[in-house]
């Protein structure tokens, strides 16, 4: 017979606690252990195809990100960090005054942004209360965290374009905020 | 004395016990997920009460979204969902009565339409020429310069392209060349202006929809033109008649020519295109036909619970019969 040992009270109430957390999914796999397999087409002068680690190579943005529906409801706010859309674009050979940058994503939804929208600007902002406020300085990203977690599917993961504030009181229009981005273009005019 | 140990293990039990619902001593109420369009949020929000009080054990849950956005949760989003309730009823056969995959079932192969609406225009007292526009001379009040003009963004509100389906019949129903750019297009560079081919008048819009000076102002929804209304950034807005009432505003009723909500008149309607700068959809087209404003309700055929779902389809097409302020007016 296999000698059975009594684990000590300690070790067992902190194996148990393991055991709680692992059950409520509070024991995340290391970030970056586990990529999504996930490819962003850059379609300008010419095609390129980033990787989900290649684009979080890239040099990275973090703000306040906080957006509303058509019909009101408010997502946020939440912390999101990124890759700047017109460091994408620039890498798809740039756009021009005219240019006009597409964003697409898997489930077939598009945004059409212009230059001036890839610079943060011309978007309209709202309070707590959804009045509209004078527009501070924004940024347009390509999120792939969220509030410091890998951005969720179910968030529009693993890449989002999100617009993102210095401040968590600053509310954007979500139509421009595309889930699941797979492609940005350059369509030049 | 309980020691530190056993209190931990005891504390990690009923954060687990919790976890998995196991303390949960009522009984589970049957969450029926609701999905409307925005301009049917307020009754659905009342009908959501009423039918909650004689059925507690179902919790239905409203969530509002653009019509198309709408459909989309059931279709390109593949959520489960139990009623579907849009401000186009085309959209349903348009973008549900296809194959949920290869070779099966569509998604759904039917609609109840239950209630109408037409355009209007909103106003406050405090709108420029307030004290003087009527059913009448109203599209001369909005073509005055200092008169700012509102709408929502016809890429995503279908609020938004009648709005510009209405100007364009409004020309033509009053026999003024040239209205439209006066009333709209003009703020736009370059101006947007329509044309005519085969008896059909077809405006088409840019990828972005961003006007040149204040004249007009375009935002995401109806209810951002709400706010700007009653903050004084804009004189006058486009809006479905339901929601001028619902919030209270001054409206001008528009001649049934060219207010989008005649059933009888659908032909004349139809005169009417509106492109779209961009396929927004890969599911849907951009091409935008003038018709009567018709809400239709339908239950997508992987409702998670069709029985409850059924029962609510009843019970808003009942609540729809009567004639009740603010909401889209009951059809035969």
């Amino acid at each position: 017979m296999i000698p059975v040992r009594r684990l000590p009270p300690t070790l067992f109430a902190v194996m148990l606690l393991g055991a709680v957390a692992l059950a409520c999914g509070c024991l995340g796999t290391a970030e970056g252990a586990d990529a999504p397999d996930w490819n962003l087409t850059l379609a300008g002068d010419q095609e390129t195809v980033l990787t989900f680690a290649e684009i979080r190579a890239l040099p990275a943005v973090e703000g306040y990100g906080y957006s509303v529906s058509t019909v009101g409801i408010k997502y946020g706010p939440n912390t999101y960090r990124g890759v700047l859309l017109a460091d994408l674009v620039e890498m798809a050979g740039g756009a021009g005054a005219e240019d006009l940058i597409y964003v697409s994503a898997e489930d077939g939804y598009l945004w059409v942004f212009d230059l001036p929208q890839l610079q943060g600007e011309e978007f309209f902002t709202f309070d707590e209360n959804l009045r509209e406020i004078p527009a501070p300085p924004l940024k347009v990203i390509l999120a792939y965290d969220q509030d410091g977690e890998p951005l969720a599917y179910e968030e529009g993961g693993p890449l989002r374009l999100v617009v993102i504030a210095e401040t968590p009181d600053v509310i954007t229009e979500g139509s421009s905020w595309v889930k699941w981005v797979d492609r940005i273009e350059v369509h030049r005019r | 004395m309980i020691r530190p140990a056993v209190t931990l293990a005891f504390i990690a039990l009923a954060i687990l016990a919790a976890a998995a619902g196991c303390t949960d001593t009522e009984p589970e109420r049957t969450v029926l997920t609701v999905i409307p369009a925005g301009s049917l949020l307020h009754p659905l929000e009342e009908i959501e009460a009423a039918f909650e009080n004689q059925h507690p054990d179902i919790d239905v849950r409203i969530e509002g979204h653009g019509s198309i956005q709408a459909v989309r949760q059931v279709t390109d989003l593949r959520r489960d969902i139990d009623v579907v309730a849009v401000a186009d009823a085309s959209l349903i056969p348009d973008m549900m009565y296809i194959p949920m995959t290869e070779g099966g079932e569509n998604y759904t192969d039917w609609y109840a339409p239950f209630a109408g609406n037409e355009i209007v225009i909103a106003y406050t007292d405090r709108s420029t020429g307030a004290e003087e526009i009527t059913s009448e001379n109203w599209y001369r009040v909005l073509a005055r310069p200092d008169v700012r003009v509102g709408f929502s963004n016809p890429m995503l509100d279908a609020c938004g392209y009648r709005a510009l389906m209405v100007t364009a019949l409004a020309e033509e129903h009053y026999g003024e060349p040239g209205l439209f750019e006066t009333i709209i297009g003009n703020a736009f560079d370059p101006p947007l202006t329509p044309t005519h081919a085969d008896g059909i008048t077809t405006i088409t819009l840019p990828e972005r929809i961003r006007p040149a000076d204040e004249k007009v102002v375009i935002r995401d929804g109806s209810i951002y033109l709400l706010s700007l209304l009653d903050a004084g950034g804009i004189d006058y807005a486009f809006e479905y008649r339901s929601v001028a009432e619902e919030h209270g505003l001054r409206w001008i009723d528009l001649p049934p020519e060219i207010n989008l909500g005649s059933a009888e008149l659908a032909d004349d309607y139809q005169k009417v295109h509106v492109t779209l700068g961009f396929q927004r959809f890969r599911s849907i087209g951009s091409e935008r036909i003038g018709q009567p404003i018709v809400y239709a309700i339908t239950m997508p055929r992987n409702a998670p619970y069709p029985d409850e779902a059924r029962m609510f389809v009843d019970f808003v097409l009942t609540a729809f019969h009567e004639r009740r302020a603010g909401w889209p007016t009951p059809i035969e």
